[in-house]
């Protein structure tokens, strides 16, 4: 019979075909056959596709992974997580101070203040040492006429719209104080010679004329800060490496800044990074190599923002936008609102880092190319492949069988694979950590002693033990461990359940029959929540429920989805206490996290931390520009939300990295060692040097 | 005939319009928002949000917001939230990627199945055929992404070579028949764990549509005829037992749009499965849309040529 003939040959046929392709295939050990080229490529695996390889407009991690690597910026991160110079290669901080001179304004000795007795005593004073330590600093002071100036001013309008308003402005006379370093404290030792009670008969209604007139009283807040008494300008100079081209060959050069700061700054590119160039009041060109940046008050994190990569603006600017659409055809009605996003350079950009690119296939991967002209020397991979796989265990299994160079093992496999000689294994602490944290604003957490007691019943050890297989530190404070901003030498809460339940009875709090504790009839009782979805959250929420239960606090537990957990309660503060996490940076900011202006409904001091010492901490962080005094407030700064304990702080998790073991250090000359971290732990700074061998090296 | 055709259409048309108004409720009301507009993060200013959300109309209401859609998906400038790509060419280059995985499954749903179905059915009782009912019957409760895991672990360890994405990774200057086998082998796993599923329920379909069929009047008829067994089975069986199946090709189609989550999840297969499931992830409302509407398009499609089919295959059935 012919058709049962087919019906059984069929599938042997089909399982034949099928089977046979498995003796083509590359395995980890020789992964060079019939594919010489494979050790001159790193393949990378990521759980997420990249979204817009834009730097500019990039927000999440797996497109900065690849714009880091096509884009450079002026700065980065030494091995020592200090700033070091990438497209810039020097930059000085330098200030520029204004004093209006406020009519009617008097001397301590009674006389009237006019601008040129101001500068006199000014110049004054400071030459003989009235006003301590301006001497030397001092480059420069000098009188400004009057002038004219018209700006327009945003104002939150209802149901969140924002409306513009055009001021006009009569600014008076004003002093220009130029000096060698930022100086936050400049007015307060000034006040010798002014007086304290300076600013306090200015007259800004008749600085200030708003059009329409109408809208004036809207605009009455903001007036000490249009026209500001004492105005704060920290200047930075870049001086731009030259003769650095674009992957396309184009020079780079002052313009390319300026043009990606005008970018981030154009509302049509809806760029995330607006804050952090908020700050910036111009940028001045002096010549092609050297760009001059005028910050409109004192704002010591800005600086960080120009580690972003610069853009091309031949490839970016009206022109080649126009062109652009012009070739794509584009519909005179989108052409209104065609800007960068829309772009096709975000999905084939150019820039002048180490790689350049090649290709991007949506959901599968990104391939990148080395940059032979890279102005550093080309690196030693031609190609990096970012490969998208959005499963834990396959990125595991293709590491394994060595279609992927590395892995970060999850903290139960950590102590498996250290073991492994197969691979090589690199440990360093994050910049994250994880948190219980109170509603500080409820009545019942309002007291930090209740806290300090519900922090001190929780054994974090036994959490970094148990669940995080020791690959965790313990934390005591609001910094990253590894940063120099943390203060190692706060000692964190005891566990001391016993300590735990003589404060809460210190408080009030005294066990009934059923063995809670009880105040004023009421129970000490309230929910601990998080989000679902990560296993280690989940189990910490277990440890301290079954922790307070120790000590007779009652505590409900539930899990939410993530969207769900921050609609309806972080967002509207609707909780008593959580468990989460935050991923940080070197930034010593904590402005956004910890200022008691920041506790408002979406955003990030959503527990309600208030505290007067610690917000002028944080305010005189983000105004010093001094590293070494910067420490020292930050390390006050830690040991303040310490003693507050708005947190129990908990832990730290270590990140290990594994890599294959042919991958070595290769050097110039041709000699190779083994791959060396940085002291920050960062093992990728160095891999521009890396390469793999065809087999594993003896060391 | 005719009037019948034209009066389903416009049925499954309005049917279609009603899915499509309640997908797009159901997608807009489910909690979260799109990650572009997403306030917790930290990065965004409340106005950009506000321009942003704009831009995407989500702050008008919601049926302005499906007449945009509509307009949109209509004159083919239809766009991601995530981004900016336009959306049809998105799907398309997905479903050229599913495109192997499914015809390959299929093959080996429907060559495996048939064979061992007839012959579980011939030698009812015996020993092959409770084995094959038990293998079927696990292989129907044990989840396909638990074997799948397995089936990986296995072939990494013992085998020592990859199994995920479409083909070896670092392979591009590889020699074309190197490359070309690599890419058979990429599918051979995936495709073997999507048709497992298929493979017990089909062959058990087979089995009970054989075994209907061998009870009739008509294949004792043949035998007591004295045709050869062989005969019997394959020409007098087999064909009306076959009649039923026709129709599933028209079930088929639907399965080409969310056919495999799970398995592109796990192999990592750029396929629509995994364009849909990132999609919901991040509220990625013009992709799920589009992806919910030709799923919800295929689907009549499907019934309606089942119906046709088997018009055409069973001359018993007359549509009017």
């Amino acid at each position: 019979m012919k058709l049962k003939t087919i019906l059984i040959f069929a599938p042997l046929v089909v399982s034949v075909i099928l089977v046979q392709s498995y003796f083509w295939v590359p395995s980890y050990e020789v992964q060079t056959v019939g594919n010489p080229t494979r050790v001159e490529k790193f393949i990378n695996s990521s759980i997420g596709d990249a979204k817009i390889l834009n730097p500019i407009i990039a927000a999440d991690g797996a497109s900065s992974d690849i714009t880091t690597l096509v884009f450079e910026g002026l700065l980065d991160l030494d091995e020592n997580l200090n700033l070091r110079g990438r497209l810039a290669t020097e930059w000085q901080v330098t200030e520029k101070a204004y004093l209006i001179v406020v009519p009617g304004a008097s001397f301590a000795d009674g006389s009237a203040v006019t601008a040129i007795t101001l500068e006199q005593r000014l110049r004054q004073a400071i030459a003989s040492g009235l006003v301590p330590g301006l001497k030397d600093q001092l480059l420069d002071l000098r009188r400004i006429a009057a002038e004219e100036r018209v700006q327009d001013v945003s104002l939150p309008g209802e149901k969140g719209e924002v409306q513009t308003v055009r001021v006009r402005l009569h600014l008076p006379a004003r002093i220009q104080i130029s000096l060698k370093e930022v100086d936050q404290d400049l007015f307060k030792k000034l006040a010798t010679v002014i007086g304290p009670k300076y600013a306090d008969s200015a007259p800004y209604g008749r600085w200030i004329e708003v059009e329409p007139a109408n809208m004036r009283e809207a605009v009455k807040p903001q007036f000490s800060q249009l026209v500001p008494v004492f105005e704060h300008n920290p200047i930075i100079e870049f001086k731009l490496r030259q003769g650095v081209r674009f992957h396309d060959g184009h020079e780079f050069d002052a313009g390319d800044v300026k043009f990606t700061y005008d970018a981030i700054m154009n509302p049509k590119n809806l760029s995330p990074r607006t804050s952090d160039f908020e700050p910036i009041k111009r940028i001045e060109i002096s010549d092609p190599y050297t760009i001059k940046v005028v910050y409109k008050r004192l704002f010591s994190p800005a600086i960080n923002a120009w580690m972003m990569g610069i853009i091309p603006e031949h490839l970016l600017n009206d022109a080649a936008l126009k062109k652009e659409m012009d070739r794509r055809n584009i519909s005179a009605e989108l052409r209104e609102t065609f800007a960068m996003r829309e772009s096709e350079f975000s999905r084939n950009p150019v820039g002048v880092g180490p790689y350049q690119f090649v290709e991007w296939q949506s959901d599968e991967m990104i391939h990148l190319q080395r940059n032979e002209d890279y102005w550093e020397g080309a690196p030693q991979y031609k190609d990096y492949y970012y490969r998208i796989i959005p499963d834990k265990l396959t990125q595991e299994v293709e590491f394994r069988s060595g279609a992927v160079d590395r892995y970060s093992a999850r903290p139960h496999q950590i102590a498996r694979y250290k073991k492994d000689t197969r691979y090589q294994s690199f440990s360093s602490l994050g910049f994250g950590y994880t948190y219980i944290g109170y509603n500080n604003r409820l009545p019942l957490f309002k007291d930090p002693r209740l806290r300090k007691a519900l922090g001190m019943a929780i054994d974090v050890k036994e959490i970094i033990k148990y669940i995080l297989y020791d690959e965790a530190e313990r934390v005591t404070g609001p910094y990253p461990k590894n940063t120099q901003w943390y203060d190692q030498s706060i000692p964190p809460l005891p566990y001391d359940p016993a300590g735990a339940i003589k404060l809460l009875n210190e408080l009030g709090w005294k066990k009934n029959a059923d063995g809670w504790l009880e105040k004023d009839g009421k129970l000490l009782e309230f929910n601990l929540l998080t989000n679902n979805g990560n296993p280690i959250r989940k189990a910490v929420v277990t440890i301290a429920q079954n922790a307070w239960k120790k000590i007779g606090v009652k505590c409900n537990t539930q899990l939410f989805e993530w969207a769900v957990f921050l609609q309806d309660f972080i967002n509207p503060g609707k909780f008593d206490a959580v468990v989460l996490g935050w991923s940080l940076s070197q930034d010593p900011d904590l402005f956004q996290l910890w200022h008691s202006s920041e506790a408002g409904p979406q955003k990030l001091n959503f527990v309600g931390y208030n505290s007067p010492q610690a917000d002028e901490l944080i305010v005189r962080i983000r105004k010093e520009y001094n590293v070494d005094k910067q420490r020292e407030l930050t390390h006050r700064l830690h040991r303040q939300i310490a003693n507050d304990q708005p947190y129990t702080f908990l832990f730290a998790p270590r990140v290990t990295e594994l890599l294959d073991k042919k991958i070595v250090m290769m050097e110039k000359d041709g000699s190779y060692s083994k791959i060396k971290p940085s002291k920050s732990g960062r093992i990728y700074y160095s891999f521009n040097k890396w390469k793999k061998l065809e087999h594993a090296p003896e060391f | 005939m005719w009037p019948y055709i034209l009066r389903n259409l416009l049925q499954r048309l309005v049917l279609l319009f009603i899915v499509s108004v309640i997908a797009h409720g159901v997608v807009h009301l489910a909690p979260g928002e799109p990650t572009e507009v997403d306030p917790s993060n930290p990065r965004m200013k409340p106005e950009d949000i506000v321009k942003i959300r704009k831009a995407f109309h989500l702050d008008e209401p919601l049926h302005l917001q499906y007449a945009y859609w509509m307009r949109d998906l209509f004159s083919g400038e239809l766009k991601s939230f995530k981004d900016s790509q336009p959306v049809l060419p998105k799907i398309w280059d997905r479903f050229l990627n599913s495109l192997p995985l499914f015809i390959l499954a299929t093959i080996i749903i429907w060559t495996l199945s048939f064979p061992t179905g007839i012959h579980a059915a011939v030698r009812r009782g015996s020993v092959y055929d409770r084995s094959t009912t038990f293998i079927a019957y696990t292989l129907i409760s044990v989840p396909g992404f638990f074997l799948s895991y397995l089936a990986i672990l296995w072939v990494v360890s013992v085998l020592g070579v990859p199994v995920i994405g479409m083909r070896t990774f670092g392979m591009e200057d590889a020699l074309p028949l190197f490359r070309g086998m690599d890419r058979l082998w990429h599918l051979v796993v995936p495709s073997l764990m999507t048709a497992l599923g298929g493979i017990a329920v089909l062959s058990r379909y087979v089995r009970s549509q054989m075994l209907e069929v061998i009870g009739q009047d008509y294949v004792r008829t043949a035998r007591a005829k004295g045709l050869p067994e062989d005969q019997v089975i394959y020409r007098h069986a087999l064909r009306n037992a076959l009649l039923p199946f026709v129709t599933m090709f028209g079930f088929l189609l639907p399965g080409l749009i969310g056919g495999s989550v799970i398995f592109e999840q796990i192999f990592a297969w750029p396929g629509l499965g995994r364009l849909g499931y990132d999609a919901i992830l991040s509220r990625d409302f013009p992709v799920i849309l589009t992806i919910n509407f030709i799923a919800a398009a295929l689907t009549l499609a499907g019934t309606f040529m089942s119906d046709l089919l088997y018009a055409a295959v069973d001359p018993r059935i007359r549509l009017h």
